[in-house]
């Protein structure tokens, strides 16, 4: 009997573990989402900070493998070899636009239809995990963000607002944070005539993706996957630095603390750790620093042997994949959660 | 993509193994050893490339192919490799735009996690395409050591020649074979080796045929030539031609082989004779050769031949040392000539002259000759020209 899949959340790192389980002939996949749109959550933040590009290059798409990319695409729609060679060069960067477009078709072509519940809790059972009453060998929790982050300081205060909901600008803006988000927010901000200050607690690092290149592959995955517990959450910690693209600085003035400006738009992401998760939560796993400890494969080692597969994708699987909040991330997860798949 | 090294090099092999495959089945050797080149010189730079270079972006590839074909073309000068250079650049930018492809498209579409293994490619896929770069040049071997003529060996001991060769051979002398009368090669591809050949009038003659090598022999007391070679062209290596009391004997004369291409007299040493190594309306190479106690002249190129004198060592000749004559054309370098004698008459041509040229011939002279003790060091007559370099 071919082995039963599930896949605990509908966002873009669970549609990507159901693209790449379709591909590999896993036919008996069962998603679990609150949400039809796997872009919901995406969509709804990329219009609340005017987002307008992806900071992921070519291979920042749902498909289940690198190839084609967005590039190709797009040279095929225009008939112009402009996108491969930005690509080429490292400088394509698709529209949220397109991306968009791109999820919407493949969600359309694919079947995807999740089941409309919310799953609050997983049971480990013999062979497998008990999940809305079924049981179902392989489990993927892909649950993404726990929800947004505000500095406990600022709780209160009613001139904030988060950088995901939606929001216009003040005559004068103070933005907490130093990720792209927050770059997005100053840039938009000025755009609108706001005056800007930038407030944050680390210097922002420039880089062109979240982390540096080598740590998408195995290359630099290699070397982190040999660090100590300890070693390894603070090389996450150093790695998963707030960060954005060099050409995205926009040199507003820094400030110490958010200053008297009418608006305080908090771009400081989302809540961090495993604790803020209630499926999370409910699983007895050993976890560092807010990390969930996890094989190199994604996989939860103590619930996860020769018969049954319990793991964990998106923002939680940063243990195994440091940019697993990622679109490169969600295929990472998913081949290995497809590897458990076809040949247990 | 971030390579690991690992993966760099069964990336590599996987792209490799279809040039090497064309290669194989168009059946043309300078192909197959240009692949060999391009893949021994990928597979290094690969070595090479690993540390520095941590992410290789898309563009990178063509200068890292620029640098590769630079090397590759510097392999297959150093190991002579002749190649065509118009097919050559063809085959290796085919090559490079196939890898491309392979890398970039391929090999990430039929792999599911090709990019976040570093370009690994797992253990069956490299199987076959180390399969596929491996057979052909098992088979380009194989065919080779098969296409190879048989092994004619001649036992130790004295046989009456002359001894005519008509197949496609390796004759090859066990030590103290001896032929008295000559050795008359009337097929290609022949070679011989490790033979002496006693007098005769001539010791080995080659006559009307391409690509006869001749290899570690020995001839003495011909009455004529030592090597005589007639509209034909022949590979002479380690020979060893005495002529001396041999009145009318010359050393190694390759004449009328223009047609037939290049022949080679390398690291030979002549003693006496009428010319030591001469060469008429033919195209030649004599270099490293040590020619000694010539009555006519130690080296010479003429009745319009064209070819190098280079590292040659040319003592005690009578008359004329180095000659290029007769509208031949001559690149001349690296030569030693000491002692040459004047003939005693009174034809200025031969004045115990160490570089001459004479009579219409076109002389490259490199500034790297050594003459020493000649009565006149260079002589240039009858409308001929010298152009140093």
């Amino acid at each position: 009997m071919a082995p039963r899949a599930a896949i605990v959340g509908g966002g873009l790192s669970g549609f990507v573990a159901y693209l790449t389980l379709r591909r590999v002939g896993v036919e008996d996949v069962t998603v679990f989402a609150t949400e039809a749109d796997p872009a919901a959550n995406f969509r709804a933040r990329a219009a609340a900070i005017r987002q307008t590009h992806m900071r992921s290059e070519s291979d920042g798409h749902c498909l289940p493998t690198s190839f084609p990319g967005l590039a190709v695409r797009e040279a095929v729609e225009r008939r112009s070899v402009r996108p491969l060679a930005d690509s080429a060069l490292d400088r394509y960067h698709p529209t949220v636009d397109r991306f968009l477009a791109h999820v919407d078709e493949l969600r359309m072509r694919s079947g995807w239809a999740p089941v409309p519940r919310r799953v609050d809790r997983i049971v480990p059972v013999d062979g497998g995990f008990e999940v809305a009453g079924d049981v179902y060998e392989h489990v993927l929790l892909a649950t993404g963000h726990p929800g947004l982050c505000v500095p406990d300081e600022l709780r209160d205060d009613p001139r904030v607002v988060h950088a995901y909901e939606p929001h216009e600008y003040a005559d004068s803006v103070c933005v907490v944070g130093a990720g792209l988000a927050a770059a997005t927010e100053w840039r938009n901000a000025r755009a609108a005539g706001a005056r800007v200050t930038s407030v944050r607690r680390r210097e922002p690092v420039h880089r062109p993706l979240n982390v540096p290149r080598p740590f998408l592959s195995k290359r630099g995955l290699a070397r982190f996957h040999r660090l100590d517990r300890g070693a390894r959450a603070a090389a996450l910690h150093e790695l998963l630095a707030p960060s954005f693209p060099r050409e995205w600085e926009s040199g507003v003035p820094v400030e110490r603390r958010v200053n008297g400006a009418d608006q305080v738009i908090c771009a400081t992401g989302f809540l961090r750790g495993w604790q803020h998760d209630p499926l999370l939560a409910q699983l007895d796993v050993p976890s560092v620093n807010g990390w969930i400890e996890l094989d190199r494969d994604a996989t939860v080692p103590s619930l996860t042997d020769s018969t049954r597969t319990l793991a964990l994708g998106g923002v939680a699987a940063q243990w195994a994949y440091p940019a697993a909040d990622t679109l490169m991330g969600a295929r990472y997860v998913a081949h290995a959660f497809a590897r458990r798949c076809r040949t247990r | 993509m971030s390579y690991t090294l690992r993966g760099r090099l069964e990336s590599r092999l996987a792209a490799l193994a279809l040039p090497v495959l064309v290669a194989a089945a168009l059946h043309q050797w300078w192909l197959i050893e240009l692949a060999g080149v391009m893949a021994g010189v990928a597979l290094v730079l690969d070595l090479v490339y690993h540390r520095p270079i941590a992410y290789q972006p898309g563009w990178a590839a063509v200068p890292l192919g620029l640098l590769e074909l630079g090397c590759i073309y510097v392999a297959v000068r150093l190991l002579d490799i002749h190649a065509p250079l118009r097919w050559s650049l063809l085959f290796y930018l085919g090559a490079w735009v196939w890898a491309q492809v392979l890398g970039h498209a391929i090999l990430p579409l039929a792999r599911l996690s090709y990019a976040e293994d570093g370009g690994e490619l797992g253990a069956a896929t490299v199987a076959v395409a180390a399969a596929a770069l491996v057979l052909p040049f098992a088979a380009a071997g194989g065919i080779y050591e098969h296409n190879l003529p048989p092994v004619v060996h001649l036992a130790s001991g004295v046989h009456q020649g002359p001894l005519y060769v008509k197949r496609r051979i390796r004759l090859v002398g066990e030590p103290g074979a001896v032929v008295r009368g000559g050795i008359v090669v009337l097929h290609r591809g022949v070679t011989v080796s490790h033979v002496r050949v006693e007098g005769g009038e001539y010791g080995i003659s080659v006559l009307g045929v391409k690509n006869v090598t001749l290899d570690h022999v020995t001839v003495v007391g011909a009455k004529l030539d030592g090597i005589h070679v007639r509209h034909a062209s022949v590979h002479v290596h380690h020979c060893l031609v005495d002529e001396r009391g041999m009145p009318w004997g010359q050393g190694i004369d390759v004449s009328y082989g223009l047609i037939q291409g290049d022949s080679m007299i390398s690291h030979c040493t002549v003693l006496g004779g009428r010319d030591g190594i001469v060469v008429h309306g033919s195209m030649g190479m004599i270099e490293h050769n040590q020619v000694s106690a010539t009555k006519m002249t130690g080296i010479s190129l003429t009745e319009m031949s064209m070819g190098s004198v280079a590292h040659n060592d040319v003592a005690d000749a009578l008359g004329v040392g180095i000659l290029c004559g007769d509208h031949s054309m001559c690149d001349i370098d690296h030569n030693t000539v000491v002692g040459t004698r004047p003939d005693g008459t009174a034809d200025e041509m031969r004045s115990g002259v160490g570089l001459e040229i004479q009579f219409g011939a076109e002389a490259e002279l490199g500034r790297h000759n050594d003459l020493v003790a000649n009565p006149r060091h260079l002589g240039v007559f009858l409308d001929s020209w010298v152009r140093w370099h």
